[in-house]
């Protein structure tokens, strides 16, 4: 094993790292049982660090997470979205003949989604063929981003539709009264695009791309911005 | 939540009892038992809510943190599986991974400076006054603490409870990057045979 990225579990597990360096830890642990095995002891050391600084917590807490709780729909069992998942990276590829196949499959695992998200087959027949159109376009580009635990951001676009359809997976709920806010962004400026509906398993359709170079998502006060008030925690090159 | 949420457990007697088993209430989660939340909640929220006060330090964004964290769980529960340790390591994970990011994200220089970061070196447990861990708990994480070196001790300290990424551990204490990396991982290693952690 590399002795340097072995090196680092310590601080992968105090999250002592920076993200780039958690993405190569995590490929190396996928690896690396020993390294695995290692993480799972020292995060259970963690934890009682973590016991050991318990305090009681504000009353009101608790109402809002029970409240908050009964509006957010759970995710589904791994199991169904496992072909999707990639760990805390960040890809894009142009689509080109062979790869446009495969990424047909991708569509339809998207559709097997989407029906589990939303429970209406029309939606996602209507979804199926937003996404079918925009990967049959020439200059289709599929981007992905993703966070440790699982949430991604998957980006189908292409110019020449000139549309683009973002597809949330598992993406943590923004902050209580806030929103996910999409951009076009241009030399000039962000322009709004549409907030993501709620829900981890949200899609939500940007026609009209301009001269955008990328795709941003901002946090934003419930409702959105006229511009974005927060850095993006996500940006997507439409290239 | 309707009436099949339970009564508040009685926080002063939590100590006393059994703890229930966390990974049967994250598999009953897991299946929309919201009563299964609640007893979650209860078992889970003083450790969390501590950890995240502790690395977020601000008690309005920690009250937003430790919200985040626990409706994550709510929403994740079927990710949950118990090979992978123990319900509240798995979510512990969660709460300081999540309190992390909120204070690197918001790079909330003011009161993160030098002086704040060596001040959590002396005190690991006294800032907050209503402690629920037990003593026993406490003591003997601190007796562990205690056979660190102190480069160790300063270092996990920092980087745990402060939240600082090794970069700055290193420099605040101005040590050697490399250093750091091994000084975590050793000061852990030894935590973990003091503490008897087996997995």
């Amino acid at each position: 094993m590399n002795a340097d990225v072995h090196a680092l579990t310590g601080a992968y597990v105090l999250d002592a790292v920076s993200d780039a360096e958690r993405a190569e830890f995590e490929r190396h642990l996928r690896e690396c049982e020993a390294c695995a095995q290692e993480v799972r002891e020292l995060r259970e050391t963690a934890t009682r660090l973590g016991r050991a600084a318990a305090v009681v917590p504000p009353p009101e807490l608790r109402a809002a997470v029970l409240e908050r709780v009964g509006q957010v729909r759970q995710d589904p069992p791994q199991a169904a979205v496992v072909p999707l998942r990639r760990r805390n990276t960040a890809w894009a590829t142009r689509v080109t003949g062979a790869a446009a196949a495969v990424l047909l499959v991708v569509a339809s695992v998207l559709g097997v989604l989407l029906v589990q998200a939303r429970g209406s087959v029309d939606d996602a027949e209507a979804r199926a063929a937003a996404i079918a159109t925009i990967l049959s376009a020439d200059d289709a580009r599929i981007s992905n981003q993703g966070d440790e635990e699982g949430g991604q951001m998957t980006v189908l676009s292409s110019r020449s539709v000139d549309r683009a359809l973002l597809l949330a997976d598992n993406l943590p709920a923004p902050p209580a009264g806030h929103d996910y806010q999409a951009w076009t962004i241009d030399d000039q400026a962000a322009h709004p695009a549409g907030l993501l509906p709620e829900g981890g398993d949200a899609v939500l359709e940007v026609d009209d791309l301009g001269g955008a170079r990328m795709v941003g998502i901002t946090i934003e006060p419930d409702g959105g911005s006229a511009e974005p008030s927060t850095a993006p925690i996500m940006e997507f090159d439409l290239a | 939540m309707g009436d099949r949420v339970r009564r508040p457990r009685d926080a002063g007697r939590e100590a006393q009892e059994p703890e229930p088993d966390g990974a049967e209430l994250l598999q009953r989660v897991a299946r929309g038992d919201e009563a299964a939340f609640v007893e979650l909640y209860d078992l889970l929220i003083g450790p969390l809510f501590g950890v995240i006060r502790r690395v977020v330090r601000d008690p309005a964004q920690s009250e937003e943190v430790a919200q985040e964290v626990m409706v994550e769980l709510w929403r994740s529960a079927a990710r949950y599986s118990p090979e992978r340790g123990s319900a509240m390591t798995w979510a512990m994970t969660v709460a300081h991974r999540r309190a992390v990011d909120r204070v690197r994200s918001a790079q909330a220089a003011a009161d993160r400076e030098e002086n704040v970061g060596r001040r959590q070196l002396s005190r690991p447990f006294d800032e907050v006054s209503e402690q629920v861990a037990t003593r026993l708990e406490q003591e003997q994480v601190r007796r562990c603490l205690g056979t660190l070196t102190e480069l160790q001790r300063e270092s996990v300290v920092l980087a745990y409870y402060g939240g600082r990424s090794y970069r700055e551990v290193g420099e605040l204490l101005d040590t050697p990057l490399g250093t750091i990396k091994t000084r975590l991982r050793d000061g852990l290693i030894r935590l973990r045979d003091c503490l008897g952690v087996a997995s």
